[in-house]
């Protein structure tokens, strides 16, 4: 019998689709920031909105990202912080090569999961070490307009360390990084529904989850 | 009896310069000139963009600032084919123009003029005599009684604190100082508005490229610095008649001051036209292109060689038959030290070998210099103000002949003084005057250019490093303040795969080579009176009167 | 009007302008040249008078020494205009040692240095220019035989405070960019834990420097620094953000080529690699030589020679970003970027194309289902 499983609560929806979006955004206002191809005429603000913009989107981002870590010790198992490290179990481990013996055509098992597929948890894990990085880089690099500022006292150390045009490269980097993930994401997101039929994509609209039990 | 001397540091040049000498009977039987800091530049450029060169470049030296862009992005163009625009060959002979006439005045009044003036004998004179002097020479209207006496006012109060600064210590009292006291007074009064000058005229600098030192309008394919009569952000009618302003200010400060001066302290050292001569090779690679053909005809300063103090006999350059050797000098090739290696071949492997500082004397039988030896034809080469205008004198620019003649006439002296001390303090005077006057003319074409509606001063063509080939090479030559300057490059897979520079200080202030030639600062020595040898005055004024710029001879 | 903004009557004390024009200055002149002084260090006008006494006190004992150095910052001060160096030398300071002006030479010279290094033990002020190379025993820069390295901690070590001008010194500079074959280091890294200051910049820009000393000699103290040792009063800004060309950064109005339409109309350089947006300095606003002119308004990109480590990390100086470590120079972060992506989009469509064929991959459930 199937059954439907509440797995994905509202703060991790909210939070998927306002990171989504925000990445979204910012990757486009970043990419027109590093590489302004609006040609404004007399009088516009093309560069001061794209900035404007991207900044907008970097506050709702760094809350949303906040908001998923704390959901990380407050939300259900499937949200918990644990879930993004599967090869501390002796299962994770298990589902995690059978996974990855599937997507590299040399197994034909599909772990069942009623969270992450491990090898996706992994990938999740790496994105937000992403996301963070994206949102320490970027506060480092917007702190700099007001030197003798709060913010350009707490990233100086950082700055001066990496220095400021290789952590704007970073910030540059990173945001293909996120492209290719995303490319990644939804295509495996839709392979796993055909494959699993378990409502993979719906699920992180709708919450719920479709699952047969003695699969588990 | 014999005995072995190390002047180090040479001041009032730019870089660190020691000169070692032996001495013997009051004149100096033998030295040896080395410099004492590295930094390898040359082994920095390795692996970046061709078109940042010029910005690494240009840091050799801040005193010759911008001759090592100009050299640069030309070695570059000429590997690429690229031609620039009439503009910014406009542009580019406006600013090394006015550095030579700047970096002149320079040398003359606050690096050199010491070498010859005891300012402290400038107390003792009169201010009416002195102006007397003055007005009999020029009419520089800064000459009056009351401005002697107010100059020598200063000084005075300056001395009574009793903190000489930068002036304590010295060889005050000399005997080989001979002006009179009122010369020496105008002299000191000359060289404070020289500083004022300098930093005014050099302004041209800051309107064309930013800033000097180190201006920052240098681009592979042209200037960055945009022409166009109708924005407030680009050279204008405005910004030309400032320049213009400028210009006019140094020509008459040279002019007026600069030539009398020099004619007048020339004459109480006549006997320094027979002293410290040299090599006798001369070597000029000629520049300022009156148009943009790049050949060498367009040039105003004719290229080329004299050999021997050989006047009759003027001969062409072949940039093949240059070559470096480091047989004296803390490097090492890895196809052995004796052999000398073509610029495009060049090597810059740093190997100390000298004694552990701190050290009494350097150990002149092996290695002692961080300047390598270079070599035309296998033959040591004098470069600089003195072998332009001797090359362009007998090559037949005849702004340059006519200047000399009346120098060497006012002098009362045959064009063979030249070949000394003295001449090589003349024609760097020489070479300021014509370069002035020759500024206004470049400036009025380029005001011509942008009445005709030509505002380009950028090639593109080339800029993207997609177009380039896979390998290229090129070489860039210049005449900078202190002579002939040749920068070399390699270029593969759009990345520098070697460069090299050999600079005029090298030619001039290198060791000896593997036949044992000694090198033109080293030969000019030879011979020179030393009265007294705690008090070297004399290896201060010839080897000031090549101008030594060590950072640019090692880089 | 708020009132407090208006400024207080400024009075020199008498005697003061009149012992300096017993020295052939006019008060006019030493007005502006103090009025100048403490607009540049961003001090009220208030401590016009302040800055006035100052400059009448006993000279500053000073030593300027060169090591890796072009002598570009030397240049430098000797185009000053506020005040002029002749003013400084002949009156503000006792310049007892600076190889590019001194009259001595060889041993005299090295004599004077070393006497006021005595003399004024831990009352002088040191200026560096030049990095200082450790390799080859200290061999690869030395000064009347002594190695730069020993000079440096001997000079650093007994002055009262010392200015590093121009990156070489502050922040180890060109002979420092890699691979640095001389071991280059700056004043700071030689000597940790000294009183200095840094002045960065290629070269430094005179005004900072005159200004830092006529702030050492109206307080007895260098003037507050950030935390990489550059007083704030000149490096406390972003160059982007003082930009004059920074209407047209936020337009969208760059130039896209040199000598094009918008380069002669002064739009922005962020297109042409301009490195204003990664750099702190005071260019914008005090110019130089006099403020005539500065590299943007000259129409070429800043190429932040003031920043740390910037020949590495500022290069190539005609692009905005910094090339990828490890891919070749037309390898842009983008251009990587984009082949990363594209990649990985063929991978996963290759993928997708190769599971949608594929066969008896179906799960445990899908075979009961069909038992069903
Ligand atoms: C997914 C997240 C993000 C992406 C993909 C992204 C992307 C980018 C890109 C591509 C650039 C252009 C960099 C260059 O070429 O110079 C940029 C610039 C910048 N980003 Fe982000 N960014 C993200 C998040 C953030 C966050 C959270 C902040 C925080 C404030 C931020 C602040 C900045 C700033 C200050 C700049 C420089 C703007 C300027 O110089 O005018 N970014 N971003
Ligand atoms: C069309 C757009 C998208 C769809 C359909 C989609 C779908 C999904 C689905 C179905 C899951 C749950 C899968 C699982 O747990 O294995 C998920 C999780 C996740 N997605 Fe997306 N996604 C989209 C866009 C994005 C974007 C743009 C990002 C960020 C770059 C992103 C980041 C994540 C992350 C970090 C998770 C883990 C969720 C968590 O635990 O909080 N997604 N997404
Ligand atoms: N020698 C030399 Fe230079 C010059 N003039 C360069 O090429 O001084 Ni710094
Ligand atoms: S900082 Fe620049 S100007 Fe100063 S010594 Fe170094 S290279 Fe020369
Ligand atoms: S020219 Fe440079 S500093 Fe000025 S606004 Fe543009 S990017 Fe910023
Ligand atoms: S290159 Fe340097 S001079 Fe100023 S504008 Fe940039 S910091
Ligand atoms: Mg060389």
């Amino acid at each position: 019998m199937l059954e439907i499983r509440y797995v994905w609560e509202w703060p991790v929806r909210i939070t998927h689709w306002v990171n989504a979006l925000c990445v979204v955004v910012l990757a486009l206002t970043g990419f027109a920031i590093g590489t302004p191809i609006l040609v404004a005429g007399d009088g516009s603000y093309v560069m001061g909105w794209v900035r404007f913009v991207h900044y907008v989107a970097a506050y709702a981002f760094t809350v949303s990202v906040l908001a998923r870590f704390y959901w990380m010790f407050a939300g259900n198992h499937h949200a918990s912080w644990r879930a993004f490290i599967p090869w501390t179990t002796a299962v994770g481990r298990r589902n995690f090569v059978k996974m990855l013996r599937y997507y590299t055509f040399t197994g034909k098992q599909i772990s069942y999961e009623v969270g992450h597929n491990p090898v996706a948890a992994l990938a999740y894990a790496g994105i937000f070490a992403l996301f963070v990085f994206q949102i320490v880089s970027g506060f480092a690099l917007y702190s700099q307009y007001n030197p003798g500022g709060f913010m350009a006292g707490l990233f100086a150390p950082l700055l001066n360390l990496v220095g400021n045009q290789w952590l704007r490269l970073g910030h540059h980097g990173v945001m293909w990084l996120l492209l290719g993930f995303f490319i990644n994401h939804v295509y495996s997101g839709w392979l796993m529904d055909v494959k699993e039929r378990n409502g993979t994509m719906s699920g992180i609209v709708s919450g719920y989850r479709f699952i047969e039990p003695r699969d588990l | 009896m014999s005995k072995r001397i190390a002047v180090d540091p040479i001041t009032r040049i730019e870089g660190h310069l020691r000169i070692e000498a032996q001495i013997e009977g009051g004149k100096i039987t033998n030295a040896w000139s080395s410099s004492t800091a590295f930094r390898g530049i040359e082994a920095i450029l390795k692996g970046r963009d061709p078109r940042d060169a010029h910005h690494f470049t240009q840091r050799f030296c801040g005193v010759c600032t911008t001759v090592h862009s100009m050299a640069s992005i030309r070695a570059v163009e000429d590997a690429l084919k690229i031609q620039i625009p009439d503009n910014a060959r406009l542009i580019r002979n406006l600013i090394m123009g006015i550095q030579n006439v700047q970096d002149h005045v320079i040398h003359f009044y606050h690096l050199h003029a010491l070498d010859w003036v005891d300012i402290v004998s400038a107390l003792s004179a009169d201010p009416a005599k002195t102006s007397q002097l003055a007005q009999s020479i020029s009419d520089w209207p800064k000459s009056s009684t009351t401005y002697f006496k107010a100059v020598q006012g200063r000084i005075q109060a300056f001395v009574n604190t009793g903190r000489l600064g930068p002036f304590q210590n010295a060889y005050w009292g000399h005997s080989a100082y001979r002006l009179p006291a009122e010369a020496n007074l105008m002299a000191v009064a000359h060289y404070l508005e020289a500083l004022e000058w300098q930093k005014e005229v050099i302004k041209i600098h800051a309107i064309l490229g930013s800033k000097n030192p180190h201006p920052q309008t240098f681009l592979v394919g042209g200037m960055a610095i945009p022409v166009d009569p109708d924005s407030q952000n680009a050279l204008n009618a405005d910004k030309i008649a400032y320049i213009g302003k400028l210009l006019k200010q140094a020509r008459l400060f040279v002019e007026q001051v600069y030539i009398p001066d020099l004619l007048a302290v020339a004459s109480f050292y006549k006997d320094w036209a027979a002293i410290g001569g040299g090599v006798g090779n001369y070597l000029s690679y000629g520049d300022f292109p009156m148009d943009n053909s790049g050949s060498v005809s367009s040039l105003y300063f004719p290229r080329g060689i004299i050999m021997g103090k050989d006047l009759a006999n003027l001969m062409t350059v072949d940039e093949s038959k240059i070559t470096e050797y480091v047989t004296n000098s803390w490097y090492s090739y890895a196809g052995g030290d004796n052999k000398g290696l073509h610029p495009y071949d060049g090597e810059t492997t740093p190997n100390y070998n000298g004694p552990k500082p701190p050290y009494e004397f350097l150990d002149t039988n092996g290695k002692y210099s961080w300047v390598k030896s270079p070599r035309y034809n296998d033959q040591p080469m004098e470069v600089g103000p003195l072998a332009r205008i001797l090359v362009a004198y007998v090559g037949g620019n005849p702004d340059v002949k006519g200047v000399v003649d009346f120098v060497l006439g006012k002098l009362g002296v045959g064009a063979g003084a030249l070949f000394s001390t003295l001449g090589r303090t003349a024609a760097r005077g020489v070479d300021a005057l014509i370069m002035a006057r020759k500024n206004e003319v470049w400036l009025q074409q380029l005001a011509d250019n942008m009445g005709r509606g030509i505002y380009e001063t950028f090639n593109k063509e080339k800029w993207d490093p997609a177009t380039w080939p896979k390998e290229a090479r090129g070489f860039g030559f210049h005449e900078a303040p202190r002579g002939a300057l040749g920068h070399w490059i390699r270029i593969e897979n759009q990345k520098i795969a070697n460069y090299q520079a050999v600079v005029p200080s090298t030619w001039n202030a290198g060791p000896r080579d593997p036949k044992g030639q000694l090198g033109p600062y080293e030969s000019a020595l030879v011979g020179t009176p030393i009265a007294d040898e705690q008090k070297p005055l004399e290896i201060l004024r010839t080897i000031h009167s090549f101008d030594p710029c060590l950072a640019c001879a090692v880089h | 009007m708020n009132s407090e903004q208006i400024p207080e009557p400024i009075s020199i004390p008498e005697e003061i302008l009149q012992k300096w024009e017993a020295k052939g200055v006019s008060r006019r002149d030493f007005m502006k040249f103090c009025t100048a002084v403490t607009a540049t260090l961003a001090l009220p006008v208030s401590f016009i008078p302040q800055v006035a006494a100052a400059m009448d006190d006993q000279r500053l004992p000073v030593i300027w020494v060169e090591y890796q150095s072009c002598s570009g910052d030397s240049e430098a001060f000797l185009r000053a205009n506020q005040p002029t160096a002749a003013e400084i030398i002949l009156d503000v300071i006792s310049l007892e040692y600076a190889e590019v002006v001194m009259a001595a030479a060889g041993h005299q010279a090295e004599q004077a240095k070393w006497a006021a290094m005595e003399k004024y033990k831990g009352k002088y002020l040191l200026i560096v220019e030049g990095s200082i190379p450790t390799g080859a025993g200290g061999a690869y820069c030395t000064v009347g035989g002594e190695s730069a390295v020993d000079s440096a901690k001997k000079l650093i070590q007994n002055a009262a405070a010392t200015i590093t001008v121009g990156t070489c010194a502050s922040f180890g500079g060109i002979p420092a960019a890699a691979p640095n074959p001389t071991g280059a280091v700056s004043v700071r890294e030689l000597v940790p834990g000294a009183a200095i200051v840094n002045l960065p910049g290629c070269p430094v820009n005179a005004e900072n420097l005159t200004a830092t000393i006529v702030h050492f000699l109206t307080f007895g103290k260098l003037p507050a620094v950030d935390a990489l040792g550059r007083p704030k009063f000149a490096y406390g800004k972003r160059i982007h953000d003082n930009c004059e060309r920074r209407a047209h950064f936020d337009a969208g109005q760059y130039a896209e080529d040199f000598g094009d339409a918008a380069q002669r109309q002064g739009h922005c350089l962020y297109k042409l690699g301009c490195k204003g947006p990664e750099t702190f300095h005071n260019c914008p606003t005090i110019r130089y030589n006099e403020g005539t002119s500065w590299p943007i308004m000259a129409g070429h990109g800043c190429i932040g020679c003031s920043e740390p480590g910037f020949w590495d990390t500022m290069t190539p100086f005609y692009r905005r970003l910094p090339q990828v470590p490890g891919f070749g120079i037309e390898a842009t972060a983008d251009k990587i970027g984009l082949g990363l992506v594209a990649a990985t989009a063929a991978a996963f469509a290759a993928h997708g194309i190769a599971s949608a064929c594929r066969k008896g991959d179906a799960m445990e459930s899908d075979k009961l289902k069909r038992e069903e």
